[in-house]
């Protein structure tokens, strides 16, 4: 994180959640700007130029979904989303969207931190990205397509590489199926989900202790794939 | 088609028509009487053959041959002299005689055809304006009731015929839709063999009432509708042979209404689920909205007490972890619940996709995370396993709960193992611990609603999970059954349907 404080605008229409959440942010070091509807929140987000969001989906003057098409015209900030709704189309919508991340309500305070410490890092770190990025016992140098594992080579075919390089581009970010299988196998493949599972299926065998728990390459089920570094 | 404007049946040579015939000869008789002294006998002949052409137009073959002796005789009798009398000086009279009679004779039967042609022709196209326009009446039929109310009507006019519409019930009986085909005496057994076999049944011959209804099936373009039975009223007892051409075709056209309102029926049935389907699920995410707000809040309220500055007392730091524990158990509850709701509320939607199990595995860990942080997790699936068609999210759930089962009931730091192997057209998996098992009378009752393994105990829970687990493995077409490993612990196991997973190209 850089030196001086994050900002993060909170749009949240129920006050007590605004609450905790900016309790919890606040104990985390950051600056924290509230709104209650929709279009407060697009005008904060323009007058705080904040470095995170946090958007409740179900907002009563703006469907989240358009919040976001909005805010992504003229911004590029991190959104993490808050969703009461438990069906996962509303979530692939909000990230396809443009949204980064989602939280499923009810959600701790710690889980709550933990996703915004991810996003504040991506945030800080997009200027100076380091081509090499390590993970358990491995590295990946992106620069010179080579990964290892505890030193030793992986061989990786073309489109596992592809795949294994967009979901470390995008770390802590949730990538949706539909996402990862138009920048893998291009747009005449996005509804060939079953190749998505295979190949992620091959990376956790190549790169995970036990890839029936992997613990860097996570399942969103319904929704689609994050890798956590 | 109006009940004023009956088809008429053909004209048969009806015993008035011999009357006329007779009278137009005399008339004829008495007309060329007195012209006898003006004319040659050669020109009455002609009087007469053209009386028995008239007669011939007008009633048919019958009295046309009637027409023509009785001409040769009038002829012989009151002008070939000697007159008055029948026997004939000339004997080449008797060819004159022989003539007429073969001239009246011959045009008589031409003339007799012709009009029986233009008759039938006359018919048939009224027979076509009438099928089309009961057609045009079954094109705008809304009922079933209908279309057998316009099919009774136009065979009752026209063609002395009853008619009644069988359509099969669920069990495939064929019941008569109108309470008034119950008068018609229909054969079952005939019925259904028109039906299953698509093909046109009568018994003429084995009804023993001298003639006999005919069964036609109603074959639409996608299948065998029903059957339509023609049975012929008093008037005409063989109705049904003599129209059977028409019948087949009043059948199809039949059959395409039958066929017609049936999907309009599914139209209408599909349109309601959709709109029930709606309300239900805007009200199920609005109770969900609802319901989870406020819980949101308690859990993250609590959660922040224990950032609060300055730090709380052991105590009151106790009571927030428990307030956010009991907080996260009545989240559970209401998300079981109103899953519960979803699965019984009606047909559930499947966002089936070919997947991995093992994903599916992988992700209820981690959701679980903590609950499970107690206890060690064995997943051993053969390296060949197929890809299988499921709904990741309701199979996750599906794991999850019955993770979480083996979590609160098996020993700390006991093994949890999952398994998974293909047999016979189903993936199968099971999920096993080493905790006290299932009590061993009710591993059945266990997958009801609401019903525990000890009820009243002290671990936390109403009895959805299972309940849930199973409506979830039920739609997908498996099974789920409880069993009790002989070494102790329970053992939970369901099935998928393997089906045929699709191919990846290998990359090249």
């Amino acid at each position: 994180m850089s030196e001086i404080s994050p900002s993060v605008v909170i749009v949240e229409d129920e006050k007590q959640i605004r609450r905790f959440v900016r309790s919890a942010l606040e104990a985390e070091g950051c600056r924290v700007f509230e709104a209650e509807s929709g279009k407060q929140g697009l005008v904060e987000a323009g007058t705080r130029k904040p470095d995170l969001i946090v958007l409740d989906l179900g907002l009563p003057d703006l469907d989240g979904v358009e919040f976001i098409r909005d805010l992504r015209g003229w911004s590029a900030v991190p959104i993490l989303i808050l969703s009461a709704r438990s069906t996962e189309n509303d979530k692939i919508v909000a990230l396809d969207a443009g949204a980064d991340d989602y939280l499923t309500k009810p959600f701790g305070v710690g889980e709550l931190l933990a996703r915004v410490r991810a996003l504040l890092r991506r945030q800080g770190k997009s200027s100076e990205s380091s081509p090499v990025v390590s993970f358990g016992d491995v590295q990946a140098d992106l620069s010179k397509r080579v990964v290892t594992r505890s030193g030793e080579p992986v061989h990786l075919t073309q489109i596992e590489y592809r795949l294994l390089a967009i979901l470390m581009a995008n770390p802590g970010k949730v990538l949706t199926h539909r996402h990862l299988l138009r920048e893998v196998w291009g747009p005449s493949f996005v509804e060939s989900n079953h190749y998505l599972r295979i190949y992620v299926g091959h990376l956790r065998q190549k790169l995970e202790a036990d890839p029936a728990q992997p613990k860097y390459l996570l399942t969103e089920t319904g929704v689609g794939y994050r890798f956590k570094s | 088609m109006n009940a004023d404007s009956p088809v008429p049946s053909p004209r048969s040579d009806s015993p008035k028509g011999y009357g006329w015939t007779l009278i137009a000869c005399v008339i004829t008789t008495l007309v060329a009487t007195p012209l006898r002294e003006h004319l040659a006998l050669t020109n009455i002949v002609m009087l007469f053959l053209l009386t028995v052409l008239l007669v011939a137009v007008r009633f048919g073959r019958g009295p046309a041959v009637l027409a023509a002796f009785l001409s040769v005789a009038l002829f012989d009798f009151f002008f070939v002299p000697p007159r008055l009398s029948f026997t004939v000086n000339d004997v080449q009279y008797l060819v004159t005689f022989a003539v007429m009679l073969a001239v009246a004779l011959i045009t008589g039967q031409l003339a007799a055809g012709l009009r029986r042609q233009a008759d039938s022709a006359s018919l048939k196209e009224q027979q076509t304006r009438a099928l089309y326009e009961m057609a045009r009446d079954l094109a705008g039929a809304l009922t079933i009731g209908q279309v057998s109310e316009i099919v009774r009507r136009f065979l009752h006019d026209g063609f002395a015929l009853d008619a009644a519409l069988l359509l099969p019930d669920e069990q495939d009986n064929l019941k008569p839709i109108a309470q008034l085909d119950s008068r018609l005496h229909i054969e079952q057994r005939f019925a259904l063999i028109a039906f299953d076999q698509g093909e046109p049944v009568e018994d003429y011959s084995l009804s023993g009432y001298g003639y006999g209804a005919g069964y036609f099936p109603l074959k639409a373009p996608m299948k065998v509708r029903g059957v339509i039975v023609f049975a012929p009223n008093s008037q005409n007892p063989h109705a049904v042979r003599e129209q059977k051409p028409l019948l087949a075709t009043l059948s199809s056209v039949v059959a395409i209404a039958v066929e017609r309102l049936h999907y309009v029926e599914v139209a209408q049935s599909t349109q309601v689920q959709i709109v029930s389907e709606r309300l239900r699920s805007s009200i199920l995410s609005a109770l969900s909205h609802d319901l989870r707000t406020p819980l949101t809040a308690l859990v993250g309220l609590a959660d922040s007490l224990a950032l609060a500055k300055p730090p709380l007392s052991a105590e009151a730091m106790e009571t927030a972890e428990a307030l956010r524990e009991q907080a996260l158990r009545l989240s559970s509850l209401v998300g079981n619940l109103l899953d519960m709701a979803r699965l019984h509320a009606g047909r559930v939607t499947l966002r089936k996709e070919w997947q991995l199990i093992e994903e599916v595995i992988g992700a209820s860990i981690q959701i679980l995370g903590r609950s499970l942080a107690n206890h060690q997790i064995r997943v051993a699936l053969p390296k060949d396993m197929p890809l299988v068609e499921f709904d990741a999210v309701l199979i996750e759930r599906v794991f999850c709960n019955l993770l979480e089962n083996a979590a609160k009931y098996a020993p700390p730091d006991s093994l949890i193992e999952i398994a998974g192997n293909v047999k016979g057209g189903y993936v199968e998996v099971s999920i096993c611990d080493q905790g006290p098992g299932f009590p061993p009378d009710k591993q059945h009752a266990l997958f009801e609603m609401f019903v525990r393994g000890v009820p009243e105990s002290a671990t936390p829970g109403v009895g959805l999970g299972l309940a849930i687990c199973r409506a979830i493995v039920d739609a997908h077409g498996g099974k789920i059954y409880a069993a009790n490993r002989p070494e102790g612990g329970a053992c939970v196991t369901f099935t998928l349907p393997s089906g045929t997973p699709p191919t990846v190209e290998e990359e090249s």
